[in-house]
């Protein structure tokens, strides 16, 4: 799945001359917590997010006698291209999901404005919206039922255990398979669409297969 | 001994499943024959169900879902959606009457003809939403019986006690907004169990804000877990609340030896909780609760622990 899927499309920006303080109403009004600046066409030129804001007042502030409206005075009076940041991690239009959560993990960051191939913002993907993307691939919140197998980590597995699930004519709404604690073993995780939940099990362990029996959890 | 009406009908039997299925007549018959023998039955009042008014059905759900569930019936479909929710030609009368049911549990209570009563119904209902039937649900009995109080007995506010082991969702939707009908549900966490919803922070929204309470139970917890959420979740709410009357959602689900969940309540924990909604009524309802009948799949713990039930019901 590619960025562009999950990425919000109507994008807030502001432009270097704006003031910190234009740039903060405009962030407060769509409640977010960082906004791209961009040239007059719609290129990145940087980010700016609301800690930037709060680190170039709070130097200002530690200045006797300081007042919020010296406060605001001096937001009013700072351009955004002077406290925002020219380094911008973002993604690109033909990236994928799995490109943009490495690169909101490994650099840290909250959201990676996403650009066209001429450099110019057609998004904003935050981590949010890829955990967004994670609940939906999980299937949490829909109607269904959980099951966790655990499986010798070899080939064809996985099919067997969704020929079980199939032969009893309900749908599989979610699929992951990870490792397992136990090195050489797969813990695969299902979500199904029934109720009636305990003959598959039945089924499953008849075949051979562990399933993860959840009052088993909490003990020590 | 309080006065208990047993609400059942014969015709509950009809709606029967066309393949291997927990939800069967099979629960029904283990039920009446078991507190036939224990001498229960002739102890309470006997209250036939009728078939209920349309306006009562569609208080809670949409004329389209209704025609669309008619004629699913009557085209001999097998199944509602999935394999969870069968039908047969009679499963969408029997799901009126089982909503009438709950219906003549209401009236009885509210009219004072009885003190208690006990709808020995099915299909179950709490799964069901206004839009569309599932797990095993295809009409939500205990709502329709809310919204029934309230437009014919002149009831402000309703307490719904769901303690069947899966969330009541249908139950929650139906009420999500309304601040009148206040849902309590105790249930197996839904990261565990169908249908994957009531965590704890669904608590109403809008108006309804507040009037929704969950209480996911971890795989495992019996007893113990359960008298502890009664006592310090329901009770501050329910103070807060002030319910004119109680209904409650009773599933024997939860109980260790029910195969559709992995929780440990014995026959203690539901006569636990029995008698601690029954005290709730008598403290703020006058008295006035309906107990209906949800799920609960393996015959002995069903049988067993609706007969405590309907002891503490009459107040032996």
């Amino acid at each position: 799945m590619f960025v562009a899927r999950r990425m919000k499309k109507t994008t807030v920006t502001v432009v270097p001359s704006a003031s910190l303080l234009e740039a903060q109403r405009r962030m407060r009004e769509h409640t977010i917590r960082q906004v791209p600046v961009v040239s007059e066409d719609g290129t990145l030129l940087g980010i700016l997010s609301d800690r930037d804001i709060r680190a170039a007042v709070l130097p200002a502030g530690l200045v006797p006698g300081f007042t919020p409206g010296d406060a605001e005075k001096f937001m009013k009076n700072t351009p955004v291209e002077r406290v925002m940041t020219r380094k911008v991690v973002a993604a690109t239009l033909s990236d994928t999901l799995e490109d943009a959560i490495v690169l909101l993990h490994d650099f840290r960051v909250n959201a990676l404005p996403v650009v066209d191939n001429a450099g110019r913002v057609a998004g904003i993907i935050t981590r949010t919206d890829v955990l967004e993307a994670f609940i939906d691939a999980l299937g949490v919140g829909e109607v269904s039922s959980r099951l966790e197998v655990v499986v010798p980590d070899r080939p064809g597995t996985l099919a067997q255990l969704a020929a079980i699930i199939g032969s009893f004519h309900v749908n599989i709404t979610s699929v992951l398979s990870t490792h397992h604690v136990e090195a050489g073993k797969r813990a695969n995780f299902f979500r199904v669409a029934t109720l009636n939940i305990g003959p598959i099990r039945k089924a499953i362990e008849e075949a051979g297969f562990e399933i993860l029996d959840p009052s088993k959890f909490l003990l020590p | 001994m309080k006065r208990v009406a047993w609400i059942y009908h014969p015709d509950y039997l009809l709606h029967s499943p066309p393949f291997e299925h927990p939800e069967s007549p099979e629960r029904l018959i283990a039920i009446s024959g078991h507190l036939g023998k224990a001498g229960l039955i002739e102890r309470m009042i006997p209250v036939t169900p009728e078939y209920p008014e349309d306006a009562d059905i569609l208080s809670v759900h949409d004329r389209e879902y209704l025609d669309k569930l008619e004629t699913a019936c009557r085209r001999g479909d097998l199944t509602l959606d999935a394999e969870d929710t069968y039908l047969n030609r009679h499963s969408f009368n029997i799901g009126l009457l089982s909503a009438g049911g709950a219906i003549a549990g209401a009236k009885a209570v509210a009219e004072g003809t009885v003190d208690r009563a006990f709808c020995a119904i099915r299909p179950p209902g709490h799964h069901a939403g206004k839009n569309a039937g599932m797990g095993f649900c295809l009409l939500n009995n205990a709502a329709i019986a809310a919204r029934y109080l309230q437009a014919r007995h002149g009831v402000g506010k309703v307490l719904i006690v769901d303690w069947d082991v899966h969330h009541g969702n249908g139950t929650q939707n139906i009420f999500l907004d309304d601040p009148t009908v206040f849902y309590f549900s105790i249930h197996e966490h839904p990261t565990f169990l169908y249908p994957g919803t009531g965590r704890r922070w669904e608590i109403g929204k809008g108006k309804g804000e507040g009037a929704t309470l969950n209480a996911p139970m971890a795989p495992g917890a019996g007893d113990a877990e359960y008298r502890t959420t009664f006592e310090q979740l329901l009770d501050p709410a329910v103070e807060r609340f002030r319910p004119e009357i109680i209904l409650v959602s009773a599933g024997f689900d939860a109980h260790r030896d029910d195969p559709l969940a992995d929780l440990q309540v014995t026959e203690e924990g539901f006569r636990f909780m029995t008698r601690h909604v029954l005290a709730l009524a008598d403290r703020f309802c006058g008295g006035k609760i309906v107990s209906i009948l949800e799920g609960g799949y393996e015959t002995s713990s069903l049988t067993s622990c609706i007969e405590i039930h309907i002891r503490e019901l009459l107040g032996e």
